[in-house]
């Protein structure tokens, strides 16, 4: 059995529909890539399996109700930040800016989705962490970071004092920060964007978690600083044996630290695959359109970029046909007569015209 | 007439531009038109010796005095060739918006010098230099930020013009349809403002802008950095026709090293304030020569399994040092995994260690 399996996990706000049918697994110690641009859904997918959005009722429209409060706890800034950008909150619908979560996402075994809060409270920080990306929003800037570790300890594994303090200081030397003592008493402001960030790993691997989510955790970073967050999620993941979700928008991340990938696009799955498969054998014209987009160092000097047209703006509803029709090059009329199932076990893809187009 | 302000200089040319409303605007109405006009490809556009811009850090509430300067760009000197792009590499903090932003004069250069053409950009003053810039742009990163949320497509296109007294109101809307036709977006959206467009389409916005006053040198300055991957080669062919078209000279601004190496044809690599190395893109990224370079490139994750399983990694201890005060002797040498003792004594000179190939550094890596 997988560590994680997420089903047709589905996430609407109001009338705008965010992720529509996303299902994928995390096995054990593996490092599974989530990949897409801006808007695809991928880090609704993330808030959702961690049980961060602010919550609504599933399956019934809400009308003339009173304004209610968000039932999620309190999560801080990387929550508010993160919903209500990627995902525009339709004029007419919630006007609390609340979720409506439908699908599973079993975490061994049980469901995260219908977890009551306190007991996915208790599994949130000790059996699966979240890494954000912007670390800086992610910190509480008024309490020390030495605090904010010992929080963790404290609440997930009773360490107090002394030993708790010990402990953060231990982390703080795991995730390679120079001088943990004395950065123990020191605020997020001084601390410079990638000493963040290795701060925020730092608490999240606190509690030794089975699986780590990460989303976009290297995208604010420079990229020498990129490459040394990048080696110690790698170190982490082979010597903790910690399964790591990743997300992003780069494919050179992906192609380093991933062992399976899953391209999403419009909020479902488009492509997945091991991830020498995936870059070996590239199947949806949305994959091959991303790679086709990026300079590569390796390629010859001015190799002229195959751009996709148009923007995510342009999309069809699934159910109606292939969302990415608008845009691909090879669209023909089966694109648009239906929705396009996920073919294929190992390497799946969602496009019916990918015996043509081989 | 070559005397007079522009603004009444233009009223009296009409008919001329009506004909041919390209790039006749600014050589006809401009003093300085033609001195800065595109010249043979090859001849450097812009040339920029030892350039500095030091920010006093001051202290004090009252009484403020200064106790030191961060030198953000510290002795930066290169040529951009006429028609050529110039790209400029460093991650954040190493001074190179600084140095973009000098350049232009939209930042008070301490000391050196900047021609473009035959002007001395630095010594320009008040109105002379008000009407110069005309023929210098910027494109900037973040293409929300940089319009102006009130203004529709067409007060923002016709912003340029009007400021430098270009044309009619309606020969400001017939430039401003062409520009928007050369960057790829519909004459229909004259009326539609900023919020309407996607990323990808503010950005052509963005570029439209800076392309109206038919500019010698474009400034870009981290230009899709903002942008989603697919959008971001859109735009880098958008750069490349309109290089063609327009006879665009480019100083690129960027930290992404691939973006850099396919929009150039010259890279310069910068380090806390200095260049560190420069080369023709082709063989920067052969042949890097400095330690920083080699880093950088060796950090770039790259789109394919096959090299990441196999790449040998330079991960750099540490941080960027202060600018405020930087190691003696090389910059670099506090996080270089080469550094011996006299990279701390003396500071390595700027030399030639190939033809064409420059780069600071002591030893020959």
């Amino acid at each position: 059995m997988a560590l994680l399996e997420v089903e047709d996990l589905r996430v609407a706000f109001g009338a705008a529909t965010a992720v529509d049918g996303v299902s994928f697994t995390v096995d054990e110690g593996k490092v599974v890539g989530l990949v897409g641009e801006s808007g695809c859904g991928k880090s609704v997918t993330s808030l959702a399996i961690m049980g961060l959005l602010p919550k609504g009722r599933p399956g019934k429209r809400r009308k003339a109700e009173p304004l209610q409060v968000a039932a999620a706890e309190p999560v801080g800034g990387a929550l508010k930040a993160a919903v209500p950008q990627s995902v525009p909150v339709a004029g007419r619908g919630r006007k609390d800016g609340g979720a409506e979560v439908n699908g599973r996402a079993a975490f061994d075994g049980v469901d995260l989705l219908t977890l009551a809060p306190s007991a996915m409270r208790r599994k949130r920080g000790r059996d699966l962490a979240m890494i954000f990306q912007d670390p800086l929003s992610s910190l509480n800037p008024v309490v020390p970071i030495g605090r904010q570790i010992t929080e963790v300890l404290e609440r997930h594994r009773g360490l107090k004092g002394d030993k708790a303090s010990k402990e953060a200081a231990n982390l703080l030397d795991r995730v390679g920060i120079p001088d943990p003592a004395r950065r123990l008493k020191e605020y997020p402001h001084q601390l410079s964007g990638g000493m963040r960030q290795r701060v925020l790993i730092a608490i999240a691997v606190a509690c030794k978690p089975r699986l780590l989510i990460a989303d976009e955790p290297t995208t604010a970073l420079d990229v020498t600083i990129q490459a040394q967050i990048l080696e110690l999620l790698k170190d982490l993941v082979d010597s903790e044996g910690t399964a790591l979700l990743m997300i992003t928008h780069d494919l050179g991340v992906v192609a380093g630290l991933c062992d399976e990938v899953n391209v999403l696009y419009s909020g479902r799955v488009v492509e997945s695959a091991p991830v020498r498969e995936l870059f070996a054998r590239p199947t949806h014209p949305y994959t091959v359109g991303l790679l086709g987009s990026i300079p590569r160092l390796d390629l010859g000097i001015h190799e002229p970029l195959t751009p996709i047209r148009g923007s995510i703006a342009d999309v069809i509803r699934w159910k109606d046909g292939c969302a990415f029709a608008p845009r691909c090059d090879r669209v023909a009329e089966p694109c648009v007569a239906g929705e396009p199932a996920l073919v294929g076990a190992v390497h799946a893809h969602r496009c019916v015209m990918a015996e043509e187009i081989a | 007439m070559s005397t007079e302000p522009v603004e009444n200089a233009a009223p009296h040319v009409p008919a001329q531009r009506t004909e041919e409303p390209d790039l006749s605007v600014q050589e006809t109405d401009s003093p300085e038109g033609a001195s800065a006009a595109p010249q043979e490809r090859g001849a450097p556009l812009l040339e920029v010796e030892g350039l500095e811009v030091h920010f006093p850090i001051r202290r004090g509430i009252v009484v403020e005095r200064t106790v030191g300067h961060v030198r953000a760009v510290d002795g930066v000197g290169l040529k951009v060739d006429a028609g050529g792009t110039y790209g400029l590499v460093g991650e954040s903090g190493c001074g190179k918006t600084t140095f973009g932003r000098a350049v232009l004069r939209l930042e008070e250069p301490t000391a050196g010098r900047v021609r473009l053409g035959d002007e001395d950009v630095t010594a320009l003053k008040g109105e002379r230099l008000r009407r110069f810039r005309s023929k210098m742009q910027m494109v900037f990163q973040d293409p929300l930020g940089s319009l102006n949320p009130r203004h529709n497509v067409d007060m923002l296109l016709a912003e340029p013009l009007k400021v430098h007294g270009v044309g009619s109101k309606a020969e400001r809307r017939k430039l401003a349809v062409e520009t928007l036709d050369a960057v790829g977006l519909p004459k229909s959206v004259m009326e539609r403002y900023p919020h309407e467009f996607s990323g990808g389409q503010r950005q052509r916005l963005g570029i439209a802008r800076a392309l109206m006053l038919r500019p010698d040198l474009i400034v870009c300055d981290e230009p899709v950095s903002a942008l989603d991957v697919s959008i971001q080669a859109q735009v880098m062919n958008l750069l490349d026709e309109l290089q063609g078209e327009f006879g665009l000279t480019y100083l690129v601004i960027a930290h992404d090293l691939a973006v850099v190496r396919h929009l150039s044809d010259r890279v310069g690599v910068m380090y806390l304030g200095k260049l560190v190395e420069e080369a023709d893109s082709e063989s920067i990224y052969e042949h890097p020569r400095h330690p920083y370079t080699k880093a950088l490139l060796s950090a770039v994750p790259q789109p394919d399994p096959e090299i990441e399983a196999n790449r040998e990694r330079i991960i750099l201890k540490g941080d960027l040092p202060s600018p405020a005060n930087p190691p003696s002797g090389c910059r670099f040498r506090t996080r270089c995994p080469w550094a011996e003792d006299i990279c701390a004594e003396v500071e390595p000179e700027w030399r030639e260690a190939a033809s064409g190939h420059k780069v600071a550094c002591h030893f020959d890596l």
